[in-house]
C-alpha cells in the first residue's frame, strides 16, 4: 500500500511495488513523483528524512537527508537585515540550505533498495513531460504564493501560467524537469552535486543574492543514523531524532497526557484541549532553550523524555486557566510563518515500512528555478532562528532545525500505525492528536486524520491562541475563552494544521488501512 | 433518497444563484479615470495579480500594500483588492483591526477628494470567509464598479449588495479574464 499527497504519486509507488520493487523502491519512486505531481510541497531542490523499517531484521533505520547551511553562513546573516529579515529568509538566495533529497533518495536505493534511480524516476519523467492537470488545492496555493513566485522564478518559467497563477484544469507541463531527471537517471547523482547541475544551481543561488558555492554542494553527504524511541503506554513510537524536532516533541506530548484522562475528558473537550494546548506550550519553551543541529549542540533528548519530566510538566499544568508562563521560551515567533511539507507511507508484501517527510519549506520554496532545471530551491535556511545566541542560530554546515517527524508505532513489537505529516510547527501536535485518536477515542485512521484539530505554542515565554478548527463545537470554543485561553477559529479543513498521510496494520497484519488527508490531495492505494 | 434530494435542492440553489449572478452581470462602461492606486483590503496575494492585469491592460498604476492617504496624492481611481490572506497580514506585521483601519481611512480620504473606488475579488470562493465578508460589507457598499471572479459570488453576496446599492458588478470565470473589464472600465 502508498499513501501520499497525490493520487500520481500514489500510482507509481504502487506501480513500483506490483512490478516487484520493494517498500523502498516505492517510496523513493513516490518521493520523485512528487517533485512533478506535487511540486509545491517537495522536490529535489530541498530535504527530508525517512524512517525504514526491515520486516525480516525486524530493524529501524534513519537516513536524514536534511539540507545544510552554506559553509559562508554565520549567526546574524539574517538578525542584521532588520525589517527585511523575512524576506531574506524565505524569498532571496540566502533563504537556501544545501539540498539533500536527491542524495538521500539515492542512499537509501543504494543499501535498501533493488532498483536504479532511473526506474523509479521513470512515472515523474512521463508526467512532467506528458502534463500535470491542475487541482483546486494546487490553483489556491499557487495564487497564494504569487508575489514570490513572479518576482523569482523568471519569465516563461513554467509554475506560473503565461505569468499568471494556474486554474484548476489547466495543464501544467514542465519539460525542464524531465529532462533534467533523464539526465541524473542516465549521468548519475552526481551531477546533481558536481557537475552541470551544480553549477546552474550556485548560479541561481548567487543571481539572488546567496552565499551557496560548489563545494557546498560537493561536500553534500546524507547519513544513516538509529531512530529516536520512545513509549507512549504499551506503544513503541520510531521516529527521525535531531535535527527533526517533530518526533521528539511528540513523544513529550504523548508521554505527558500519559498523565491525564484523556479518554474520560473525551476528544475535543475543552479539558483535553486546554490541557494539550498548555503541554505544547511547554513543550515550545524546550524546543527554544535546547535544540539545534545535534552536531553542534547537546540536546538532552533522554532527560525531555522521562517520565519524571512529563510529570513534572504535567503536575505544573492548572486544571482550570492557562498558566500564562512557561520557562525557558527562547522560541521565536516568525512572520507568517507556514512551512510547507509533504508525507508518504509504504508497506510491501514483506511488511517492509517506509515512512518518508520530505519538504522545500514555504510553498514553492524560495520560488527560485535554477536555468532550465524546473526544480524549485528549497528557503530552508529559514528555520534557522534568528536569534545568534540560540541553539538553532545558522552556522557553517549546520542543519537547521526540522518540525519534521516521519514515524513507525509499533504494538506488540510490530508495525502498528506508520505516519506523518506537513504543518511546520504544527505538526507533532497534529500526529499527537491523530495517535490520540486512534489509541484512546477507537478511531479508524482515516476518521482519526480527518478529525478537527487544534494547536497552541508559547513564544518567549508567553502564550500563544488556541487555534482551532471551525468544526471543534462552539461550545468548547466558548468554554476554552471562559478560562482564560485566547482562542483563533480557522477555516472546517484548514492547511495550517498539516495534511497528515498514515498507514494501519491490523488483524496481525492481514487487514492494512490506509488514511489521507483531505487537507490536501492526499490518497492511498493498494492491491 | 435523502442523498437525491439533498443533491436536487443543492443543484436549484446553484441554478437560482447562477441566474441571479447572470443576470446582474453587465456591459464594462468606461468609468475611471488614470492613474490608479492598487491597495488590498487584508493584505492578500491577489493585489499583486491585479498590478500584473494593470501593466498588461496599459494602465498608468502604483502599487502599494499598505498605501495611505499621502499615496493617494496625484491618483484618480482608487482600486481595493478584497481578500483576507491571514499570511499576508502576518508578513505585513498587522492584524485585522489595523488593517481594517488602514483601509477604512485611506477609503474615507478617497471619497473626500472625489477619487472613485473600483472593487475587485479575485481569489474565488477560497478568499472568502468570515473576515473577507466584513470586508466586502464594509467597502463594496462605497464602490463605483466591482469585478469578481464567480466562484467567489457562488452565495450572491456580491451580486446582493450591488444589485442595493446600484452597483455594475462584472463577473468573470478566471483570475487571468479580469484583464478584459479592467481595461474597458478606465477611460
Amino acid at each position: 500500500m502508498v499513501v501520499a499527497a497525490h493520487p500520481l504519486a500514489v500510482d507509481a509507488g504502487l506501480r513500483m511495488l506490483r512490478s516487484g520493487g520493494n517498500a523502498v523502491d516505492a517510496a523513493i519512486a513516490t518521493a520523485v513523483t512528487l517533485n512533478a505531481a506535487e511540486p509545491f510541497a517537495s522536490g529535489m531542490g530541498g530535504g527530508g528524512f525517512m524512517v525504514i523499517h526491515l520486516a525480516r531484521e525486524k530493524r529501524t533505520t534513519v537516513i536524514n537527508f536534511r539540507e545544510k547551511a552554506p559553509v559562508a553562513a554565520w549567526p546574524l546573516m539574517f538578525k542584521e537585515k532588520g525589517e527585511a529579515e523575512n524576506e531574506w529568509r524565505t524569498a532571496t538566495g540566502l533563504a537556501v540550505a544545501v539540498p539533500g533529497a536527491l542524495a538521500g533518495w539515492d542512499l537509501a536505493l543504494r543499501r535498501y533498495g533493488t532498483r536504479s534511480f532511473a526506474d523509479v524516476a521513470s512515472r515523474a519523467i512521463e508526467i512532467a513531460e506528458q502534463g500535470l492537470t491542475i487541482s483546486k488545492t494546487f490553483s489556491d496555493i499557487n495564487k497564494e504564493e504569487y508575489e514570490r513566485l513572479a518576482k523569482n522564478a523568471g519569465p516563461g518559467n513554467c509554475y506560473l501560467n503565461e505569468g499568471l497563477p494556474y486554474e484548476p484544469g489547466d495543464i501544467l507541463r514542465n519539460p525542464d524537469l524531465a529532462r533534467t531527471l533523464k539526465f541524473i537517471a542516465s549521468k548519475g547523482v552526481e551531477e546533481f552535486y558536481r557537475g552541470d547541475l551544480a553549477k546552474k544551481i550556485v548560479a541561481a543561488v548567487q543571481a539572488n543574492q546567496g552565499i551557496m558555492t560548489l563545494e557546498d554542494l560537493a561536500s553534500y553527504k546524507p547519513e544513516e543514523v538509529s531512530p529516536l524511541a520512545g513509549t507512549y503506554k504499551n506503544y513503541t513510537v520510531m521516529t527521525a531524532p535531531p535535527p527533526a524536532s517533530g518526533g521528539l516533541h511528540l513523544l513529550q506530548l504523548l508521554k505527558i497526557s500519559e498523565n491525564w484522562p484523556v479518554k474520560k475528558w473525551g476528544r475535543n473537550s475543552p479539558a483535553a484541549i486546554h490541557h494539550l494546548s498548555e503541554a505544547m506550550r511547554f513543550i515550545f519553551a524546550d524546543r527554544g532553550k535546547y535544540l539545534g543541529d545535534p552536531e553542534d549542540v547537546d540536546i538532552p533528548v533522554q532527560s525531555l523524555l522521562a517520565k519524571k519530566y512529563a510529570e513534572a510538566i504535567a503536575a505544573k499544568i492548572l486544571p482550570d486557566r492557562p498558566l500564562g508562563f512557561y520557562p525557558y521560551g527562547m522560541f521565536q515567533e516568525k512572520k507568517a510563518k507556514r512551512d510547507n511539507t509533504t508525507h508518504l507511507c509504504v508497506i510491501d508484501q514483506e511488511g517492509n515500512v517506509v515512512a518518508l517527510t520530505q519538504s522545500i519549506n514555504d510553498f514553492f520554496g524560495t520560488g527560485i528555478v535554477p536555468e532550465g532545471t524546473g526544480f524549485l530551491l528549497n528557503d530552508h535556511m529559514d528555520d534557522f532562528s534568528s536569534d545568534p545566541q540560540s541553539p538553532n542560530a545558522p552556522g557553517p554546515g549546520r542543519r537547521p532545525l526540522s518540525n519534521m517527524a516521519p514515524l513507525v508505532m509499533f504494538k506488540k513489537g510490530n508495525p502498528f500505525l506508520i505516519l506523518g505529516s506537513p504543518g511546520g510547527t504544527r505538526i507533532f501536535a497534529a500526529l499527537g492528536q491523530i495517535i490520540l485518536n486512534v489509541t484512546e477515542f477507537g478511531m479508524s485512521l482515516d476518521e482519526a486524520i480527518e478529525a478537527p484539530r487544534f494547536f497552541s505554542y508559547s513564544a518567549e515565554g508567553k502564550p500563544k491562541p488556541v487555534f482551532v478548527e471551525s468544526r471543534i463545537p462552539q461550545t468548547a470554543v466558548l468554554e476554552l475563552q471562559k478560562m482564560g485561553h485566547q482562542v483563533e477559529v480557522r477555516e472546517a479543513y484548514d492547511k495550517y494544521f498539516g495534511g497528515a498521510q498514515g498507514i494501519m496494520v491490523v488483524k496481525k497484519g492481514k487487514v492494512i488501512l490506509g488514511g489521507a488527508d483531505s487537507r490536501r490531495d492526499g490518497s492511498g492505494a493498494g492491491y | 433518497m435523502k442523498n437525491t434530494l439533498r443533491a436536487f435542492l443543492i443543484s436549484l440553489a446553484v441554478v437560482g444563484s447562477f441566474t441571479l449572478a447572470a443576470l446582474w452581470s453587465e456591459e464594462v462602461k468606461a468609468v475611471f479615470d488614470k492613474p490608479l492606486l492598487i491597495t488590498s483590503a487584508g493584505q492578500n496575494a491577489e493585489v499583486q495579480i491585479v498590478a500584473v492585469l494593470a501593466k498588461r491592460a496599459g494602465l498608468e498604476y502604483s502599487l502599494a500594500k499598505l498605501a495611505t492617504a499621502e499615496d493617494l496624492d496625484n491618483m484618480k481611481t482608487l482600486a481595493l483588492v478584497l481578500g483576507t490572506s491571514l499570511k499576508g497580514l502576518g508578513a505585513a506585521g498587522l492584524d485585522m483591526d489595523k488593517e481594517r483601519d488602514r483601509v477604512t481611512a485611506l477609503v474615507a480620504e478617497a471619497q473626500k477628494r472625489n477619487i472613485p473606488l473600483l472593487c475587485l475579488h479575485l481569489g474565488g470562493e477560497n478568499r472568502r470567509g468570515q473576515q473577507t465578508d466584513e470586508l466586502i460589507t464594509a467597502f463594496l457598499p462605497l464602490a463605483k464598479m466591482a469585478i469578481v471572479v464567480k466562484s467567489g459570488n457562488s452565495d450572491g453576496i456580491f451580486t446582493r449588495v450591488c444589485r442595493e446599492k446600484n452597483i455594475p458588478l462584472i463577473e468573470v470565470e478566471k483570475t487571468a479574464d479580469a484583464l478584459d473589464p479592467l481595461q474597458k472600465a478606465f477611460r
